[in-house]
């Protein structure tokens, strides 16, 4: 695969990822904002209302009929909390021109066009959205917001985060609050995307088989002669050094028969570098199956089936998740905190580091070979301090020594553990 | 080897079937680094009553034994565990049971041969003793408490339960902490010996390999081990009838959540050949898609007076056994999604399906059978689950061309029966 950025206007990136590997064409379209109270629902609204309808398909049920003349484009909207930024994302993949049964179809074109004319071009009436739409697009994000407590295990993790980021942005639910919905209408809904679209961060990522005109396709697309230079709003992520004082504990109760076990760990890094030190600390954590969380409380303790960690990069925090019996909280808790402790003691071998590097360094190889996480890679890379190659990426996993992850296991403290019972 | 090739998305599949039994499909794929090995057996869930080759009397063993198997086949007599060696190798190793085939697989990048002498040892070498076995059954017990706590599998199951009466598809493939309990190291090496043969099992190998070569590797790895005699498969008798039209449950959830299922007669699928089985489902998700698809005026409608938020699953199931339609969703009328739909069946069957419609739905659904060949995971495991099915997965490609409106309306006749759908609804 081929990959180059290209500045298209200031604040709006094309990203070329250029492979023959795939039957299809993938476009990415990302919108990227700064996460706040005042704006998070009215985001989630714009990613759901901007699929109701463009200036040429009104309707959604006319968006949905082009991509299914298209051979099945499948178009997706998307929503996601990055460090401190909420992220639109809009999906486009079509099959490739060689696998069209005519072949006299220019599909990329024709791809980038559409989803073009549905992020920059919404369909609009008397100078705002459609009221109906609107209307019925809060009642959906509603159901969204309220369908959160649906996945128990998913819950207990947002609510950890929760507990841990209150009054700060990261804390905020990406798909908003219920009581913002009222105040919002056609009228203001649209006024806040002109501003929205005019600020935001903008990154297209197109992979497949592409032409050699494609950047002259991208700037002379209509949609996009009509973007202005921004200097765009969105926060790069920083090292934090928060101050956890005490663990935080929180138990909640709901209808469930598993108990759910989230705990939420701050990290405090000295560089930036660090983060490939504690993506390795979690691999040998919680983020493998022979990491000690698996291999303790899972295989020799047999208290749970899943027991796991996760590594949040831009916030530098890991949650550790377990599904356990609920009277077993009390020593499902002792063991794993011993496992944190014993990361601190440098309670690892070589051998566990070299397994860890060999994991990492596999998922970073697939970047090539898996069309949506080629594209997620390099997005990553844009909300990320120092821009690096997957060859690069490789090397500097490499060379992470033992005293590297002791380190960062003794800059490890629990911040909030959160459990959901009966 | 047999070389099967498809022009349209341009791929092969080199099969073999060795001496003793074993089926081998490699499918190449040039410039990948990506590689995917799948092994599986035609043994899931829905196989508790059985006559072991050789063996006069049926034995019947507890629910959810395929899926123990699959957790302790892990375990080595060396007390070492081949989870660990896999992942110890930077390889993504992993399991699973459904209804009828239980599968051991990785992906890799590296060290694809060292993870396929593990794959492949451990599969033909099972290790079970008395402790080892009582240890699983507190981790599968929170499996089990796990899909306790999610609405949408218990939607799904009692939407099974309301069209199944006797069927073994009811059956949860994890089983009840109950069931589980009864399970011992005997009963696992009994199902082991029957099922794990290699005249019931296939293996599918995706990547930048050359066949011929990959092909020796395989039988180099393979432990001397002759074919069984046939498996006798011993299912009850299931009615043509569903058990209820509608079956409740309370959870706390948001929103309800629904399932319209609808049975398929099973009789009709035996007799037929595998392409016409092919190309049925094929008519199925285009009916479908026509009634409840994205585009379709119901879905528009139901969408618009906020009684759905989002497209619903659609998908037809089915093995030799059982057959139906699933849609699922959440709908804060389930009620009137189940009466609005019917309502559509009828209208469809009565008016005809619009030429146009038809043509688009088709060109879709052609679409997604190519994208479907994008990643080597993917491929390889829709090539074993079809495998276990009869079914050669290229024929989706090769018979959607020859799919007629005419057929399309000849099949939502025969499948689209009031008096088989069902209604299951989870809520508050």
């Amino acid at each position: 695969m081929q990959y180059q950025e290209k500045e298209i206007k200031k604040g709006i990136e094309f990203h070329e990822l250029n492979t023959n590997k795939f039957k299809t064409n993938l476009v990415a379209v990302f919108l990227t904002t700064e996460l706040t109270r005042e704006n998070v629902t009215r985001n989630a609204l714009i990613s759901t209302i901007l699929r109701r309808g463009s200036k040429n398909m009104p309707s959604q049920e006319e968006i949905s009929k082009q991509m299914e003349e298209m051979y099945g484009a499948s178009f997706d909207c998307g929503l996601d909390k990055i460090g401190d930024n909420q992220v639109l994302k809009f999906y486009m993949e079509t099959i490739n021109d060689d696998f069209i049964p005519q072949q006299k179809e220019k599909m990329l074109k024709t791809t980038l066009e559409k989803i073009l004319e549905i992020v920059f071009n919404p369909y609009i009436e008397n100078g705002e959205f459609k009221k109906e739409y609107v209307e019925q697009e809060k009642n959906t994000i509603k159901q969204r917001i309220e369908g959160k407590i649906d996945n128990k295990a998913r819950y207990a993790l947002n609510r950890c985060i929760e507990e841990m980021y209150k009054d700060e942005p990261y804390g905020l639910y990406k798909f908003g609050y219920v009581e913002d919905l009222d105040a919002i209408n056609g009228k203001n809904l649209y006024e806040y995307y002109q501003e929205l679209i005019k600020n935001c961060k903008i990154d297209i990522l197109v992979s497949g088989i592409l032409p050699n005109d494609i950047e002259k396709i991208i700037k002379e697309n209509e949609n996009i002669k009509n973007l202005q230079e921004r200097e765009p709003k969105y926060v790069m992520p920083k090292l934090t050094t928060r101050n956890t004082e005490k663990e935080n504990v929180v138990t909640e109760s709901m209808e469930v028969t598993q108990g759910k076990l989230v705990l939420g760990l701050d990290i405090k890094l000295e560089e930036e570098k660090q983060k490939y030190d504690a993506l390795l600390y979690n691999s040998i954590l919680g983020g493998t199956a022979n990491s000690k969380m698996f291999q303790n409380v899972r295989e020799k303790a047999h208290l749970a089936y899943v027991a796991s960690s996760s590594y949040i990069r831009q916030k530098s925090n890991i949650f550790i998740n377990c599904g356990i019996e609920i009277s077993n909280y009390e020593k499902a808790l002792e063991i794993v905190k011993k496992q944190i402790d014993d990361m601190k003691k440098g309670d690892f071998t070589e051998e566990d580091i070299e397994n860890a590097k060999k994991g990492i360094i596999s998922t970073i190889d697939l970047i090539d070979d898996e069309q949506d996480t080629g594209i997620t890679y390099y997005f990553g890379q844009e909300l990320s301090n120092n821009k690096i190659s997957p060859e690069e990426y490789k090397e500097i996993i490499q060379k992470v020594q033992k005293d590297d992850i002791v380190k960062i296991a003794n800059s490890v403290s629990i911040n909030t553990i959160y459990f959901l019972k009966d | 080897m047999q070389l099967i090739e498809n022009l349209k998305v341009k791929e092969k599949v080199y099969k073999e079937k060795l001496e003793n039994g074993l089926t081998v499909m490699i499918i190449p794929k040039p410039g990948m680094k990506k590689k995917y090995m799948i092994w599986g057996t035609h043994y899931g869930s829905l196989e508790n009553e059985f006559v072991v080759p050789g063996e006069e009397k049926p034995t019947v063993v507890p629910n959810g034994v395929a899926h123990f198997l699959e957790h302790k086949m892990f375990e080595q007599e060396n007390g070492t565990n081949s989870l660990d060696v896999l992942t110890a190798l930077g390889v993504d190793a992993n399991a699973y049971t459904t209804n009828d085939h239980t599968a051991y697989l990785f992906e890799c990048t590296d060290n694809f041969y060292e993870a396929m002498d593990e794959l492949m040892d451990y599969v033909q070498h099972p290790y079970f003793t008395d402790e080892n076995v009582e240890k699983e059954k507190g981790i599968i017990g929170q499996e089990i408490r796990m899909y306790d706590d999610y609405p949408e599998w218990k939607v799904y199951l009692n939407a099974i339960n309301a069209m199944y009466h006797e069927c073994p598809v009811k059956i949860d493939i994890v089983g009840t902490i109950e069931t589980i309990s009864k399970i011992d190291k005997d009963i696992l090496y009994k199902c082991y010996n029957t099922f794990y043969n290699p005249s019931n099992m296939v293996m599918v190998i995706c990547g930048d390999f050359k066949p011929e070569e990959m092909l020796e590797e395989v039988k180099k790895r393979l432990i001397d081990k002759k074919a069984n005699g046939e498996i006798k498969r011993i299912y009850p008798e299931e009615p043509e009838t569903i058990v209820q039209e509608k079956i409740e449950q309370k959870l706390e959830v948001s929103q309800p959540l629904y399932t319209i299922g609808i049975k398929d007669t099973i009789q009709s699928n035996c007799n037929q050949n595998k392409s016409d089985l092919v190309k049925k489902h094929i008519a199925i998700e285009i009916l479908l898609n026509l009634i409840m698809g994205r585009s379709s005026s119901l879905f528009q409608k139901l969408y618009k007076d906020g009684i759905i938020y989002a497209q619903p699953g659609l998908s037809y199931e089915f093995t030799n056994i059982y057959a139906h339609i699933l849609i699922d969703g959440q709908s804060s009328n389930p009620d009137k999604v189940y009466e609005e739909f019917k309502k559509e069946v009828k209208n469809l069957k009565e008016n005809g399906i619009n030429e146009q419609d038809f043509e688009r739905i088709r060109k879709m659904i052609y679409g997604g059978y190519v994208k479907e060949y994008n990643d080597v995971t993917d491929i390889s495991r829709m090539f074993l689950a079809d495998f276990f099915k009869g079914i050669n997965s290229f024929d989706y490609l090769d018979e959607i061309e020859s799919i007629s409106k005419e057929y399309t309306e000849q099949v939502l006749k025969q499948v689209f029966r009031e008096d088989k759908m069902v209604l299951s609804i989870v809520e508050k």
